[in-house]
């Protein structure tokens, strides 16, 4: 009867990785994340955040919306005119931010000082509250689902993932989109006390069975998550290790340097994305998880773990990815994939 | 499936604690404000529902949303005997603003904030050790999401014990726009009633402990039989009636109930006449045909709009309103408007009613829904 905090997900859906949109400078396919970064290319913020569906939107809502419909498309789940063709009651919209609206606060208070409000804009209404991106995702594509926003700090986007995952495990969607975004401002500047990039990213979750049944490529398997106190006990409640050897660490630096790892990560090829793109706060770990779905859609053996956070952040969060069902030995049809 | 509700704290203009609140509700005298928090030469809006609890001859604090917070979730914990050490217990907090107060002092003070402090597990660590915490950001329906999301995580093995809470302190930048974009100002909250303007914030926290049916320790106040969460995708502030009246049907099934089961609604109430006309027309149509239909009633009226804690402090007076056979009367509720007409808005005075069956709503920007269902515990 005691209380836990860890888990793993043998007993429910298996959830794979299906689609997979970048709106990131530098960077302009989920491969190029497993590189030498700042690869050529990419998006191209001072073109790519114009357009009539755009206006009147905070900066981080324009970036989101530009990785979701890459995303959906990606997961041919869009037609040519960029609506949604899946099951739009039954698709989450999950949004990990930290910084996302911090712009909009921050200058409403500048101008109620010079201003009053009379100054104010009404159109800066939905900013004011934390969830204006998952809001405008959601009327884009029509997404009726459960919508949820993060903003969790440091490991807020390996969360996202993971809750996208549990709403599908608990029968509440059976699709979500994930979205990791924060802009590149002033106000962001400050807070973080260095620049930083425009970053968006978003990864399209379903069912294994539903992937199979639209005949949709699953890049990769979420198959473990745990927030805990630290890496070696968010190593331990994903039970990385029951997975077979992990082939590739995504970390964002915090621990890295320990000893905490232990053997089972000093194998592993390690890529600190944060280290080539700057820091990505609620966007890192979504961004994780797809340099991850690329990783393993490559064919790459083992699993890949990702994790963000350490003892400054007062939590370690863990997010194991394993390659998808196809390429699996007991359902591996011979000779379909070469 | 359902879950037991073994703790429960809250803290709002009107009341430090459920059992306060809920006796302020009952006694319905005028509960507005000055406003106080900003400098009200920068405002038309006169009035608010703040928690006083800032220094004297003005100014404002940081962390304030954090610290009723952290307070709610000790006495929560307290209540139903688990202890202040939260390190294996997941906590679940559903919040508007998150602590955008404090960065607002931030920038344009230079108040002592940093990034962690803008989400609350960095305060939830220090204060009980808790790890596995989570801030959705999700607006005035946060923390009945956040109970969703809590009885998903016992229902899939993941916890037996989970804390669930909601905090938001007023924000000048939220406060402001809702100022700048309501063109007849309100004087103060007035939800269902032909004179409503529209929606002025209140501050305040609660928490709730739920708990895997037999794993407390302590007698349970109440259990949770169903919570739905949507999102109706149509408008990025304004009601859907389409998406609030899946809401509640998910609501009513999921916790295996029909329509004329209910004995008492808690509506999201929020005063403004676009969420009061689209909320009384679709539990109009819900409830036609449930026999005399439940009572309602809305709390908004008192303790203004609390945002992210909201919907918990709703379910919470409906518990209490279930424990004490009493439904409070939705305060400065006079004549009703024309799409509630055939609701049981309970006016004036208290009801005497026994209940065993209370629905609670909240509804936020972005359209997102949540509807709770709890039962009384005999």
């Amino acid at each position: 009867m005691t209380a836990t905090s860890t888990w793993r997900w043998a007993d429910t859906r298996e959830v794979v990785v299906t689609g997979i949109g970048l709106a990131l400078p530098g960077v302009a396919t989920p491969g190029d994340l497993l590189g030498p970064l700042p690869a050529q290319g990419g998006f191209n913020p001072a073109t790519g955040l114009i357009g009539r569906e755009l206006r009147h939107k905070d900066r981080a809502s324009r970036l989101a919306l530009r990785a979701a419909g890459s995303a959906l498309h990606d997961a041919a789940l869009a037609d040519a005119d960029g609506m949604f063709t899946g099951a739009a009651d039954q698709t989450a919209v999950v949004v990990s931010t930290n910084l996302g609206n911090a712009d909009s606060v921050c200058e409403a208070v500048d101008t109620i000082a010079t201003a009053g409000v009379t100054g104010l804009s009404p159109l800066g209404l939905p900013q004011t509250s934390s969830n204006v991106i998952a809001g405008w995702v959601a009327i884009r594509y029509r997404l009726r689902g459960p919508n949820l926003t993060l903003s969790n700090g440091t490991t807020s986007g390996l969360d996202a993932v993971a809750w996208a995952r549990h709403l599908i495990a608990a029968g509440r969607a059976e699709a979500a989109v994930v979205v990791g975004v924060e802009p590149r401002n002033h106000v962001v500047t400050k807070i973080l006390g260095e620049q930083s990039t425009d970053a968006a990213v978003a990864v399209v979750l379903e069912t294994a069975d539903a992937a199979a049944s639209r005949g949709a490529r699953p890049r990769a398997t979420i198959t473990g998550y745990a927030r805990t106190r630290n890496l070696t006990e968010a190593l331990a409640s994903t039970s990385a290790t029951a997975e077979g050897p992990v082939g590739l660490w995504l970390t964002d630096g915090a621990e890295s340097a320990g000893a905490a790892a232990g053997r089972l990560l000093e194998t592993a090829r390690r890529i600190d994305l944060e280290s080539q793109l700057g820091p990505l706060s609620g966007a890192l770990g979504v961004l994780q998880c797809a340099a991850a779905a690329a990783h393993l859609a490559s064919g790459a053996t083992g699993s890949v773990l990702a994790t963000a956070g350490g003892p400054r952040h007062g939590a370690t969060a863990a997010l194991l990815l394993t390659p998808p069902p196809a390429r699996l030995p007991s359902t591996q049809e011979r000779g379909q994939h070469p | 499936m359902t879950w037991d509700i073994t703790g429960m704290a809250a803290v709002a203009n009107i009341g430090a604690t459920p059992g306060e609140i809920f006796a302020s509700l009952c006694a319905g005298q005028e509960s507005r404000a000055p406003l106080k928090a900003f400098d009200p030469d920068k405002y038309r809006a006169a009035y608010a529902y703040e928690i006083d609890d800032r220094p004297e001859g003005g100014g404002d604090l940081p962390r304030r949303a954090t610290r009723w917070l952290t307070t709610v979730v000790r006495q929560a914990a307290a209540d139903a005997g688990l202890g202040e050490d939260l390190a294996r217990v997941p906590v679940l907090v559903g919040t508007t603003m998150r602590e955008q107060r404090s960065l607002e002092l931030w920038w344009r003070d230079g108040a002592q904030v940093a990034p962690e402090d803008l989400h609350f597990g960095t305060a939830l660590k220090a204060a009980f050790g808790a790890c596995t915490t989570y801030t959705f950001a999700n607006a005035c329906s946060a923390s009945l999401y956040a109970l969703g999301m809590a009885t998903d995580m016992i229902h899939l093995g993941m916890a037996d014990t989970v804390v669930v809470a909601g905090t938001d302190a007023a924000t000048e930048s939220g406060f402001g726009t809702l100022d700048r974009v309501q063109n007849d100002l309100p004087d103060a909250l007035r939800p269902f009633d032909t004179t409503h303007k529209g929606m002025l914030m209140g501050e305040g926290a609660a928490a709730v402990i739920v708990q895997r049916t037999g794993t407390g320790t302590e007698p349970v106040h109440a259990r949770v039989r169903g919570v739905s969460m949507n999102c109706d995708a149509h408008h990025a502030t304004a009601p859907d009636p389409d998406g609030i009246t899946r809401a509640v049907r998910d609501a009513h099934s999921r916790a295996g109930v029909r329509a004329e089961d209910i004995d008492l609604v808690m509506l999201h109430g929020s005063g403004t006449p676009l969420n009061d006309a689209t909320e009384s027309s679709v539990l109009r149509h819900i409830f036609q045909g449930a026999g005399a239909g439940p009572r309602m009633t809305a709390i908004k009226a008192m303790t203004g709009h609390t945002m992210g804690g909201s919907g918990l402090l709703s379910l919470m007076m409906a518990v209490l309103a279930m424990q004490s056979g009493t439904v409070p009367p939705v305060l400065g509720l006079s004549d009703p408007i024309p799409e509630a007409a055939g609701l049981h808005l309970v006016q004036g005075a208290p009801a005497a009613v026994d209940l065993s069956l209370a629905q609670v709503d909240a509804f936020g920007f972005g359209g997102i829904n949540a509807v709770a269902i709890v039962e009384a515990a005999r």
